[in-house]
């Protein structure tokens, strides 16, 4: 425990009023919003308009996010997506990283796999949902396999990559030492190719959420999609925002909890992954 | 029969790789004999690229030969193991281990109990002069304490030979100098038979008993220097004349076997 408390870095001072700029940022940002909110409620083209039909402003966002809280609505649109959300990505972790790992180390399998892997990833995946929903009916399964389409293949990808580019004087070393090809797969290239899997896992969680909410567009009785959905159909856009701030809210912690994850299976990469990942994140 | 006083022989070595490219094979080494008695250091040089640093991969296991026979101890080299320690020219630690955990690598790998490795580890970690940096990462080193790292792991397998493969070569001139002479220090405690490739001459004087000049490809041994400056030697023996002397006979040797392959290339590539 001590190592990793050693690699976490400490946070200088200018690090520390620069995560002050940013929040500041974000509550002036939050600030402008309402005032605008207000501002444009006193002129005649709110009425004119019908602007509350379109607009919220953040405090009855937060108003809104306590009654759906209280009638329970909230939570069970919620319940809905994780289960969702959770099944897709379990899968994807499942498929992917053994599919991916067989692909970087098995020529053949990589032939073989190849070309649907490409032809898979190039489809625009939302335009399978429907047919999935046609094939498969309404429900958590469906659209979790939804979720599952979006988030395998940056998994797979990330592991491939991961694993082909294993430092290859490490594995001449764990050799030299007369270790087996176990040993050198757990010692050297499941450590080696960790930070591309969990760079993987990060771009998966976004593309999970993407997936949660465009099947539950397509067909759905409940979940934070169906939600957002919904209420736009109603022009009530208070909802509406509730529904997207809890998406986000749920993107950041699992960025966060991953990199948690990150920390504790190998702290010395937590410089790295936070690099790879932010050059990946540019797509 | 080799007798008893050899600690490593090689018979008799023969490799061929086969090129890519024409499907011809290019003989790497052409016939290499070489006894290597207990405790003795023998430095490899020779012209780039004559296959030094494969002929240590052979010893240790990790390339094939085809022709001829290893024996250490008596006993034939198939594959790498205990008995053999690796010094690697790029230090080659494991990034995502502290020096401690980088040096009892050898002793997991055979399966020792992570505790007993951890606390033999902590004499061998002293012995390269590393006390106190032992929850240290390799990328909190400089490179001549990742060196020292490198050797440490190689050691506390307690190898009946040690491999080093131009373990200096990237290291700053005044590090490497310091480095050869705590190098020297280490082998008086522990007594190691010791196979040393460089390709700096004086380096290979300053630290051998033996100096095997090796020739341009295919590799034989082109003559084996005999150094007998007297032991403990320190870095000031590099400017005596007995040392100069040498320098310039081993350089000699290679700049001939030099000139000779920078000739055939001519021809081969006029061909």
């Amino acid at each position: 425990m001590k190592t990793v408390a050693k690699a976490e870095p400490r946070v200088p001072a200018w690090a520390r009023s620069s995560r002050m700029i940013a929040i500041y940022s974000v509550v002036v940002g939050i600030g402008i919003w309402q005032l605008a909110y207000e501002g444009l409620a006193r002129t005649p083209y709110f009425e004119a308009y019908a602007i509350q039909h379109f607009l919220a402003s953040p405090l009855q966002v937060i108003e809104t996010f306590g009654e759906l809280y209280r009638s329970g609505e909230l939570f069970r649109h919620s319940y809905f997506s994780l289960l969702e959300f959770a099944y897709g990505f379990v899968l994807s972790v499942v498929v992917g990283i053994p599919v991916g790992f067989l692909m970087a180390t098995q020529k053949k399998i990589n032939t073989c796999l190849d070309p649907w892997v490409s032809c898979i990833y190039a489809t625009p995946r939302v335009a399978l949902a429907p047919i999935i929903i046609v094939w498969f009916g309404l429900g958590i399964f469906p659209n979790a396999l939804i979720v599952f389409l979006g988030a395998v293949f940056p998994i797979l990808l990330n592991t491939y990559t991961g694993i082909k580019s294993v430092r290859q004087n490490l594995i001449e070393l764990v050799r030299a030492f007369g270790g087996s090809p176990l040993q050198v797969f757990f010692k050297v290239m499941i450590p080696d190719a960790t930070p591309a899997i969990i760079a993987g896992l990060r771009l998966a969680v976004g593309r999970a959420v993407i997936g949660v909410v465009v099947a539950e567009w397509f067909g759905a009785e409940a979940g934070l999609g169906y939600m957002v959905y919904f209420y736009s159909q109603l022009f009530q856009p208070g909802p509406v925002f509730v529904g997207i701030v809890v998406l986000v809210v749920f993107g950041i912690l699992s960025f966060i909890a991953l990199d948690k994850v990150q920390g504790w299976i190998s702290p010395w990469y937590a410089y790295q992954v936070r690099r790879e990942v932010h050059g990946m994140e540019m797509e | 029969m080799e007798t008893p006083a050899s600690k490593l022989v090689v018979r008799n070595l023969r490799k061929a790789f086969r090129s890519q490219r024409s499907e011809e094979s290019v003989q790497v080494f052409e016939d290499i004999s070489l006894e290597v008695h207990p405790s003795e250091f023998i430095s490899l040089v020779g012209p780039s690229g004559c296959g030094k640093t494969t002929f240590l991969r052979i010893l240790d296991g990790l390339i094939s030969h085809d022709d001829g026979e290893i024996l250490l101890d008596g006993k034939t080299v198939i594959k790498p193991g205990p008995d053999k320690g690796f010094v690697f020219q790029d230090s080659s630690l494991l990034p995502w281990r502290t020096v401690m955990d980088n040096v009892i690598l050898g002793l997991e790998l055979q399966g020792v109990d992570t505790r007993e490795a951890r606390r033999k580890a902590g004499g061998y970690i002293s012995l390269v002069g590393l006390a106190g940096f032992e929850n240290h990462y390799p990328h909190e080193l400089s490179g001549g304490m990742q060196q020292r790292v490198n050797l440490a792991r190689a050691l506390i397998v307690d190898p009946q030979v040690l491999l080093m493969d131009e373990p200096f070569a990237s290291l700053d001139a005044q590090t490497r100098e310091i480095m050869q002479a705590e190098l020297l220090k280490m082998w008086n405690q522990t007594r190691k038979t010791v196979i040393f490739v460089t390709h700096q001459i004086e380096e290979a004087i300053f630290l051998s008993d033996r100096v095997v000049v090796f020739s341009a490809r295919p590799a034989t041994i082109r003559e084996i220097v005999k150094v007998s400056i007297p032991r403990p030697r320190s870095l000031s023996v590099k400017r005596t004349k007995e040392f100069l002397d040498l320098a310039d006979r081993v350089w000699s040797i290679i700049q001939d076997e030099v000139l000779k392959s920078m000739g055939r290339e001519r021809e081969e590539g006029m061909r």
